[in-house]
């Protein structure tokens, strides 16, 4: 196992730029997702990394050795792909000596690799049949069997779950993640699914437009999203964002939404007093609202006033849109809440979990220094 | 839509399936009544000439007065026994094998060099479909003006200093000279300039499906095997190559069934050749019936031909419907 350093890496494509200068570091053993909407440049990225696309810029480097010029057989690198790209013609058992057999391993070292993986993923009884003679779970797994026999130093996966039905992904999912842990291996995985990066990674990285937006772990990219793209791309629903004038009284920030006061938490302070205009963004997670009376809200939540919309019931939860204002704002609320639609209500804010955003720049107004909910 | 009688069937006493019912009911009527004018000029002019080409194989009929008494397989003894027909069969078999090698290695070539993402792809596929438009006759007397032993490409070889220069199809050489009874069964000689125009004729036929089948290969696939560290030359042939088995039995199939039909090429460039060497059952069927007035023999012949004919295609068609299935 190694780890693996991106440097600069860009690829155009004529005048577009598919990947803009990338700089990461992934570590040894580590579950790295590469997360981004359709077009944001991770599944180019990943390839680049393989060596099935080139760089137009930049450096690869896989454990100390500079991978950039050396062809995908060079690298030892394994990769798992979308479509599972299984030799059709070939068993099971042929899919996954293919390679080893291609790197001269001996046959009786290429048996017992085989049989291993195939026992790891519950192959052992589908050796001897043919891709179109199994399930798309099954396959998946023959995909998967097929790199691990190769012992790679990185393992690189491009959407792996996507052609599965929901509930095989969801198991699947608990599968890959005790892979990782079982192997110990280093994976690369890409996703558009937030729910597979929250899950399976260890870091995960959201790219739009082919530029790394955040690298951080799931519950960094969760609760404390660099910018406004990636707090509304991760979570369902999304981050609120709730628009405010920002004023200042007696040394504290407050923020003005529709018209009622805000005081805005003290570990907001430093990152308020870049701001020049006065116009700014309120964000908020819509489990970290309640629905209150004015006079039950407690200790350490800023209470705002709206008008239920819509009640969403979703069966173990619901979700609930009011209006603040000129804004939507969604709340989590569990089954036991009742209200009605055109309900006056008091929204509850937790101030440990409120974001700000700089409107024009859409980033996130927190310094680094600021704590992680607990 | 696997079965669509059934659920109709068992739908049938319900109100509401019964206009749809009868809309079905009236539509395959209609498609059946279409369908027979060309089911009754089939039958007629296919099948039915077919079934008399059959029974007039079974006759008398070797002189110019309809004999149509019963012969038995009698015609049938006397073709096989002859020693003309004993050598179409071994040009045949010769002609077949070499050519569809020929037509499946050149086309393939042609197929990979016009997948390499090459510009003006679709002048270069032109450009080698085009002999096929062209007719039989005119590729013969084409090719037997650059294979002349003394004009042509020889002059070429002359010019490069070879002394020993090819008969092409005037050679009546057998090569290896085997005998097995009265004919021999090594390759004639001629019959490989035949080969070479049939080849420069049918090989963009050849490029055009390989290039199909090559256009359907999964570029994850070829990824998949960069990946697991095979070269060009492995993924072709590990990779790539299988996947084109169906593509290449449809070549072998078509192609087969174009060289039992040869005629005009054959005619144009060497005719029958000496001692029959580069003689073809469809010259030998041609002459028979119409030079030598020989009805029944000619017909024992053709059907000799649809036989073998329908070797090659029955198997091939019914693999076919079973895929489709």
């Amino acid at each position: 196992m190694a780890g693996v350093r991106l440097s600069h890496v860009t690829r155009r494509f004529g005048n577009v730029v598919a990947v803009d200068d990338v700089n990461l570091e992934i570590n040894d053993r580590e579950f790295l997702v590469l997360l981004g909407p359709s077009g944001c440049g991770k599944t180019t990225t990943l390839r680049m990394i393989a060596g099935l696309e080139e760089l137009s810029e930049g450096n690869i480097y896989i454990g100390d050795h500079d991978v950039s010029q050396l062809p995908p057989k060079d690298r030892d690198i394994a990769m798992v792909f979308q479509n599972y790209a299984l030799y059709p013609h070939m068993t099971v058992y042929e899919n996954m000596a293919f390679g080893l057999k291609l790197h001269k391993t001996p046959k009786d070292e290429i048996d017992k690799r085989v049989k291993e993986a195939a026992e790891i993923l519950g192959l052992a009884p589908f050796l001897k049949r043919r891709p179109k003679e199994l399930s798309g779970g099954q396959r998946q797994r023959v995909a998967l069997g097929r790199a691990i026999v190769r012992e790679p130093k990185v393992f690189l996966m491009d959407e792996p779950l996507s052609n599965l039905d929901a509930k095989l992904r969801t198991q699947t999912r608990v599968e890959l993640k005790r892979l990782h842990q079982r192997l110990g291996a280093t994976i690369v995985y890409v996703t558009h699914d937030q729910t597979e990066a929250m899950t399976m990674g260890t870091r995960i990285v959201v790219m739009k437009d082919g530029v790394v937006q955040q690298v951080d772990t799931p519950e960094g990219i969760y609760r404390r999203p660099v910018n406004q793209f990636v707090a509304t791309f991760v979570g369902t629903p999304p981050m609120n964002l709730i628009s405010a004038t920002l004023t200042s009284e007696q040394g504290r920030f407050v923020a003005q939404v529709a018209g009622q006061k805000v005081a805005l938490p003290e570990f907001l302070t430093p990152g308020l007093k870049s701001m020049t205009a006065e116009a700014m963004t309120l964000g908020i997670r819509p489990e970290n609202i309640q629905l209150l009376a004015e006079s039950d809200v407690p200790a350490g939540h800023l209470p705002v006033a709206g008008v239920v919309r819509v009640i969403e019931p979703l069966g173990h939860e619901q979700m609930v849109y009011c209006q603040v204002g000129d804004n939507t704002v969604v709340v989590r609320m569990d089954n036991t809440w009742r209200g009605q639609v055109d309900d006056n209500v008091v929204l509850a804010m937790e101030s440990d979990a409120l974001n700000a955003f700089d409107p024009v720049t859409e980033r996130s107004l927190l310094t680094h220094e600021t704590p992680m909910l607990a | 839509m696997a079965n669509p009688v059934t659920p109709a069937k068992a739908t049938r006493q319900t109100t509401v399936r019964k206009p749809a019912r009868r809309i079905r009911g009236w539509d395959n009527r209609m498609a059946f009544f279409t369908l027979i004018p060309s089911l009754i000029l089939l039958g007629v002019f296919v099948y039915g000439f077919i079934a008399w080409s059959g029974y007039v194989s079974l006759t008398n009929w070797n002189s110019l007065i309809p004999t149509l008494t019963w012969a038995g397989l009698r015609n049938y003894a006397t073709i096989f026994s002859s020693f003309r027909f004993q050598s179409d069969l071994r040009n045949l078999v010769v002609f077949t094998v070499l050519f569809i090698a020929g037509d499946l290695v050149i086309g393939m070539i042609l197929a990979l060099l016009v997948d390499q993402k090459i510009r003006a792809e679709g002048l270069f596929r032109s450009i080698f479909i085009y002999p096929m438009a062209i007719s039989m006759v005119v590729t013969g007397v084409i090719w037997s003006w650059i294979l002349n032993p003394t004009t042509g490409i020889n002059l070429f070889f002359h010019a490069l200093g070879f002394t020993h220069v090819p008969e092409w199809f005037l050679s009546s050489r057998f090569a290896p000279s085997v005998h097995l009874g009265q004919i021999d069964i090594g390759i004639p000689v001629g019959l490989l300039a035949v080969v070479i125009a049939a080849v420069w004729q049918m090989s963009g036929f050849a490029m055009a499906v390989y290039l199909g089948g090559l256009r359907s290969v999964p570029e994850e696939l070829k990824e998949a095997a960069r990946i697991d560290g095979a070269g060009p030359w492995r993924t072709f042939w590990s990779v790539i190559l299988p996947q084109l088995k169906g593509t290449t039995a449809t070549i072998v199939v078509i192609q087969a069934a174009a060289s039992l039909k040869v005629f005009g090429l054959i005619y144009a460039m060497t005719g029958s050749g000496q001692d029959f060497s580069t003689d073809m059952p469809n010259l030998n069927m041609f002459q028979t019936t119409f030079q030598g007035d020989a009805f029944a023999q000619g017909a024992a012949i053709a059907i000799v031909l649809l036989l073998l004919m329908a070797a090659f295609t029955v198997p091939y068609v019914l693999s076919m419907l079973r895929g489709e299935r």
